[in-house]
């Protein structure tokens, strides 16, 4: 059996090695073939809620602000300059001569409509938090918009340069969202030539693209197919038939990076995994984990430093706060629970569980993260009954139920504010484990206050009571692998959007 | 002269009148048959590695160590640290399979025993009592012979959750037809031989005729079965584990180490290799087995 193994291990190499001199040059044809792993529900950047959907949008429509994902700072796009008037009011210089892909000029009517068919909730704007601040857009004259809030909601800025973007308003208002999801029309640097729902998407270069500050386009066309199988988008990398795969597990990636032919690029992500568990007692009032001793037992137990370095890899850290670093708000001075088995133990058996107990632990991605998790528990007496759900599944018996220990993650949707994570899950909604009083009103304070030094003061003393009494047990950020062949010239963002127009060819 | 050299030498003619005893013939056709002696051999050695698993294993199963992860084997280039290397959370391979012994025989068996009994006392007792019986319980085969399988037990297992004693079960309650339709058969077979009829005639109440005169008459199709199914229901635990909804982590199987391999099987094809190759021996084993038991207890149906 063994000669098997190692001949049938050399015959995979081999055939690697022969797919690999194959590599065909798509340079010359100017169609940059990608691959993406998850089924997108809706072009339609309002009607889906995965990366996968930011990235189109990003290519196929413009928001009013865009954000240099280089410098942080905010330059007009669709927009030409900005103002608050007051707290609630925000007016925008619209820029002349844009025109959308199927030719309609881009105009004041164009956001006073997209505001208001998004902020309206009854249209079932699939993401509510990226819209609902808004209340309405208000025409000045053809090239001067406001847009009124519901409250002070200092993070606008940096939605308005997000997930906002801009739809024609005669076309969105005749084929409504589900036709837009198949013929796509925006202002865009890349106009849609194909859309096979869910499965292939063909983008082409839009020759009239306004002089925006995400440049010019230079790849003349992509084309995008929906592969789920990461060996399979592999192989194709490996003959030919892809230019560009991300979101690589770690370990391939690692491989892949030993080949000269490829190109790997390691890029950290907003995205945060951690544990949530269950503090207020919802899954019941003798939960072990509404005692703060195991809660804390709990953050001892993980060995965070060997998960980053073993399995996560890469641009990867260590978080100890319940955000992400760079975003606004996100203070770090704060406890953290050093990898300690034997105080984990002590510390359970102070709290009366000497012998350790047993609990459902759930989680709905990255298994063997949640596999490595939860064999940490079992080491130091918490037995686990592993329960791998699917995200909708997971989400609904959180709402409904509560567990008593869960696996998650959150990308914040790559907002750079403390507000889109940590005021997510500590103000009393259906997913807080915590349920504190004293945590939800810092959260309300500085979600709403105006000036940055009260915003900052409130979310410390907000995150440094959440790691003192352990509600969370944030352990890392994640980070994306983007593969590609050294004929593509394209250096990656730290915000997990794949930007096709900052793409070239060597 | 004559009666001496008799006396001192079996006669060769007595010899071939008398023949060899049906114990002998038998402990022949066992011996002489090569695909039963590997099946039963291999099996055995499987099973006692399984019994003994705590001796034989050189690391904790469930012991990770992130620092060690995808070790290879030692004819890869690993060290006898790991024979056959580490997996994906560094917990030791040739340690996880020996576990994973344990689980892969005691669903076959488990599964097997529960399915055998449901389905050997409907089919006895459609074989025996005909009419109405044997319509309810055909209808019933029929049925069950309509539901895929690998559908009906996904579909249970997402439900109630995978587990151990949930695939256990499920499998136990899909697996029964086959044992149905042979023993109805084989009842149909043996109920109209004489002996039944002189049971029945001497008084013995239908319990006893079943237990005494039936069952032990086709106990031999009873165990070729058994031995199908229990294959059968190790490669449907290996399935269901492949897909996640099996046997749950951190328990180790061996569906679910082909399932944890996959992801690598281009880099480090051996971690499916392995497992796989163990499955493959252990049905392998179980089927010769079977096939064997089939041709030894009753040669003239051979086909």
């Amino acid at each position: 059996m063994t000669f098997k193994v190692k001949a049938l291990g050399m015959a995979a190499a081999a055939v690697a090695m022969i797919a690999a001199g194959a590599v065909q040059a798509n340079k010359a044809d100017g169609v940059l073939n990608a691959a993406f792993t998850k089924e997108l529900e809706n072009v339609d950047s309002y009607f889906n809620s995965s990366r996968e959907g930011v990235v189109l949008q990003r290519a196929i429509w413009d928001g009013l602000i865009y954000r240099d994902p280089a410098t942080n700072e905010y330059k007009g796009n669709l927009a030409t300059s900005w103002e608050w008037i007051d707290d609630t009011t925000l007016e925008f210089k619209l820029r002349e001569g844009v025109t959308f892909h199927n030719g309609e000029p881009f105009n004041a009517d164009d956001v006073v409509y997209t505001v208001n068919f998004v902020a309206d909730e009854a249209n079932g704007v699939k993401t509510q938090r990226n819209v609902n601040w808004m209340k309405s857009a208000e025409k000045i004259d053809d090239y001067t918009v406001r847009i009124h809030l519901k409250e002070a909601f200092p993070a606008a800025i940096e939605f308005l340069s997000g997930p906002v973007s801009m739809y024609p308003n005669e076309y969105y208002a005749k084929v409504g969202p589900s036709g837009m999801g198949l013929e796509p029309v925006g202002t865009g640097p890349y106009k849609v030539s194909k859309v096979v729902p869910g499965s292939h998407f063909v983008l082409e270069k839009y020759e009239n693209y306004h002089d925006s500050p995400k440049g010019q386009p230079e790849i003349a066309k992509v084309d995008i197919r929906t592969i789920p199988d990461v060996n399979t988008q592999i192989a194709e990398l490996f003959s030919g038939s892809l230019d560009l795969i991300w979101q690589t597990p770690a370990d391939q990636a690692e491989k892949l990076s030993t080949m000269e032919q490829f190109t790997v690029a390691n890029e950290s992500t907003m995205r945060i995994g951690y544990l949530t568990l269950d503090a207020a007692g919802r899954t019941g009032e003798d939960n072990p984990f509404t005692k703060l001793k195991v809660r804390q037992a709990v953050a001892h137990a993980i060995d965070r430093e060997a998960l980053v370095g073993a399995l996560l890899k890469g641009k990867s850290k260590v978080v100890s706060s319940a955000c992400f670093p760079s975003q606004f708000g996100c203070e770090q001075d704060l406890t953290s629970y050093e990898y300690d088995p034997e105080k984990a133990k002590a510390l359970l058996a102070e709290a009366g569980y000497p012998d350790g107990f047993s609990t459902d632990f759930y989680a709905y991605r990255d298994r063997d993260y949640a596999e490595a998790i939860s064999s940490f528990l079992n080491a130091v007496g918490i037995d686990t009954n592993f329960n791998m759900l699917q995200y909708s599944a997971l989400r609904e018996l959180r709402m409904k139920e509560g567990t008593p220990v869960s696996f998650q993650t959150w990308g914040s949707y790559s907002i750079n504010d403390t507000s889109a994570i940590t005021s997510q899950f500590f103000k009393f909604g259906s997913l807080d484990d915590a349920r504190d009083e004293e945590v939800k009103e810092w959260l309300d304070i500085a979600d709403s206050a105006t000036d940055p030094e009260v915003r900052k003061e409130n979310y410390s003393k907000a995150l440094k009571k959440i790691a003192d009494q352990a509600y969370w047990v944030p352990m890392f950020s994640y980070n994306t692998n983007y593969v590609y062949t050294k004929e593509i010239d394209y250096t990656p963002t730290p915000d997990e959007v794949l930007r096709f127009t900052t793409m070239s060819w060597n | 002269m004559s009666d001496a050299t008799t006396n001192m030498t079996p006669d060769p003619m007595l010899e071939a009148i008398v023949g060899p005893t049906p114990g002998q013939m038998l402990r022949k056709r066992i011996f002489g048959h090569q695909g039963l002696m590997i099946g039963v051999v291999v099996l055995g050695i499987l099973v006692l590695v399984a019994i003994f698993a705590p001796l034989l294993a050189p690391h904790d199963p469930y012991a990770q160590s992130l620092m060690a992860r995808m070790k290879p084997p030692v004819f890869l280039g690993g060290t006898w640290e790991h024979p056959l290397g580490t997996d994906h959370l560094g917990r030791d391979y040739l340690s996880r399979l020996i576990y994973g012994a344990r689980v892969s025989l005691l669903i076959g068996l488990v599964a097997a025993t529960i399915s055998g009994v449901i389905g050997t006392a409907m089919g006895v007792a459609a074989g025996y009592f005909g009419g109405k019986v044997d319509a309810v319980v055909t209808y019933l085969i029929n049925v069950r012979l309509a539901m895929p399988v690998v559908l009906v037990a996904l579909a249970v297992v997402a439900i109630l959750g995978g587990s151990l004693q949930v695939v256990i079960v499920v499998l136990g309650l899909l697996l029964w037809d086959r044992f149905a339709v042979v023993m109805r058969s084989s009842t149909l077979q043996v109920r109209g031989r004489e002996y039944v009829a002189a049971a029945k005639a001497v008084g013995c109440s239908t319990p006893r005729v079943l237990m005494s005169e039936i069952m032990p008459n086709i106990a031999n199709n009873l165990i070729v079965v058994m031995t199908l199914e229990m294959a059968h229901a190790i490669l449907l635990e290996a399935a269901l584990s492949f897909l996640g909804l099996g046997v749950q982590p951190p328990t180790p199987s061996w569906g679910l180490m082909v399932s944890e391999g996959k992801n690598m099987m281009l880099f480090e094809p051996w971690m499916v290799l392995i497992p796989g190759a163990v499955l493959f021996v252990l049905v392998l084993a179980i089927n010769l087995m079977g096939d064997g038991l089939r041709d030894v207890t009753a040669p003239e149906n051979r086909s």
